[in-house]
């Protein structure tokens, strides 16, 4: 057995712009399969809570850095899936250079390798 | 006893009694009645529900697992509109005027029609009305419109299920203000005018000669604000509220 370690609050809150904008940035995608995605790559660590993803979602169009369609899918169902508009893309230059100098900053105090930004 | 050789039959009616679309149903009713989540958070949220319940189907759990692990995943009903507020609180304030002048509007001209429409009916099918009008200055156009209101507003409660359908679309919302609007200034000029002319006074002014200021304060209300400037602030203000923006890719 291992012991997941999950994420605080405060940094869930934080770090789900930077995610969903590269999320997005690799294509459009729907609420459900950004969920499945975000826990695939952290392994578990990071469990978004599904209800809680929505108004953060909206939030984001709200602000231009994303922008929503309904899509029917060919189950014959309707999806809203969402893709990154070019202020999102702006958007996600800054997050990655201020992500990435809290992450170097952190390493060198921890004596690891930092990543080239 | 022979209520062991039972049970496997009762486990089994158990199973078939659970039905998928009927408890999609009700988690829809449920998430219906939070006045914080807009009909598209809701169809959106319903969408995830649907996809959360395949993902288990595939994983071989049965509907009812699946169902419930799903509801689970997604959250309370009520927790989800309090998510939804915290995230864009001057919207939910914007949901919740557009249905409030939405009622108000509404009722205050089916009110009107009514009443021009029962005050007229009343007089030509009992003329002796009038005279007691004249004798002793009652006129039950309000009463008899009161208790229609009540009846309508009772039946609209009770269809209100089946009604869904046209709440879908703001616009059809918006199109039957209107419409109203225009009906009601028919019975305003032509009946209302037709009735004064030949029998000199209005068909539903009647119980307010005590006092004739008020009167004026509700005449001018109802002409101009109800039926004019309401319809028309409503659908400047809030029917651009509805996102339906072309989508433009990056």
């Amino acid at each position: 057995m291992y012991k997941t370690t999950m994420l605080t609050k405060d940094l869930v809150a934080a770090s789900s712009k930077p995610l969903l904008l590269s999320i997005l940035a690799g294509g459009e995608s729907y609420g459900y399969e950004i969920i499945q995605k975000v826990r695939e790559l952290s392994g578990g660590q990071i469990e978004w809570s599904d209800g809680m993803l929505y108004p953060v979602l909206h939030r984001l169009e709200r602000d231009g850095l994303i922008d929503s369609e309904w899509k029917e899918v060919d189950t014959g169902r309707e999806r809203k899936y969402y893709f990154i508009s070019s202020d999102g893309r702006k958007a996600l230059k800054t997050e990655r250079r201020q992500w990435l100098a809290v992450h170097n900053s952190l390493c060198k105090l921890w004596k690891i390798k930092p990543v080239s930004a | 006893m022979a209520g062991r050789s039972q049970l496997p039959v009762q486990i089994m009616e158990n199973q078939t009694r659970f039905s998928l679309n009927a408890a999609v149903e009700s988690w829809r009713n449920e998430l219906a009645a939070q006045p914080n989540l807009a009909p598209d958070d809701r169809r959106e949220l319903e969408t995830h529900l649907r996809d959360a319940i395949a993902g288990f189907q595939q994983r071989g759990l049965n509907d009812e697992e699946s169902f419930w692990l799903a509801r689970r995943r997604v959250g309370q009903p009520q927790q989800l509109g309090d998510e939804f507020v915290k995230a864009d609180p001057a919207k939910a304030s914007r949901e919740r005027i557009f249905w409030m002048a939405l009622g108000i509007i509404v009722f205050w001209e089916l009110t009107q029609i009514l009443t021009f429409a029962v005050g007229i009916a009343l007089y030509y099918l009992f003329p002796s009305l009038h005279e007691l009008y004249i004798k002793s200055g009652f006129w039950p156009t309000d009463a008899v419109v009161l208790i229609i209101g009540i009846a309508l507003a009772g039946g609209w409660f009770a269809q209100s299920m089946k009604l869904m359908w046209f709440l879908k679309n703001r616009f059809h919302l918006v199109s039957l203000v209107v419409i109203l609007a225009l009906l009601l200034s028919l019975t305003q000029t032509e009946f209302a005018r037709e009735s004064f002319v030949l029998n000199g006074h209005h068909p539903s002014v009647v119980t307010w000669a005590w006092a004739p200021w008020l009167e004026n304060v509700r005449y001018f209300l109802l002409v101009y604000l109800a039926h004019i400037v309401a319809p028309l602030i409503f659908l400047v203000l809030f029917f651009p509220a509805q996102n339906q923006k072309a989508p433009k890719r990056a």
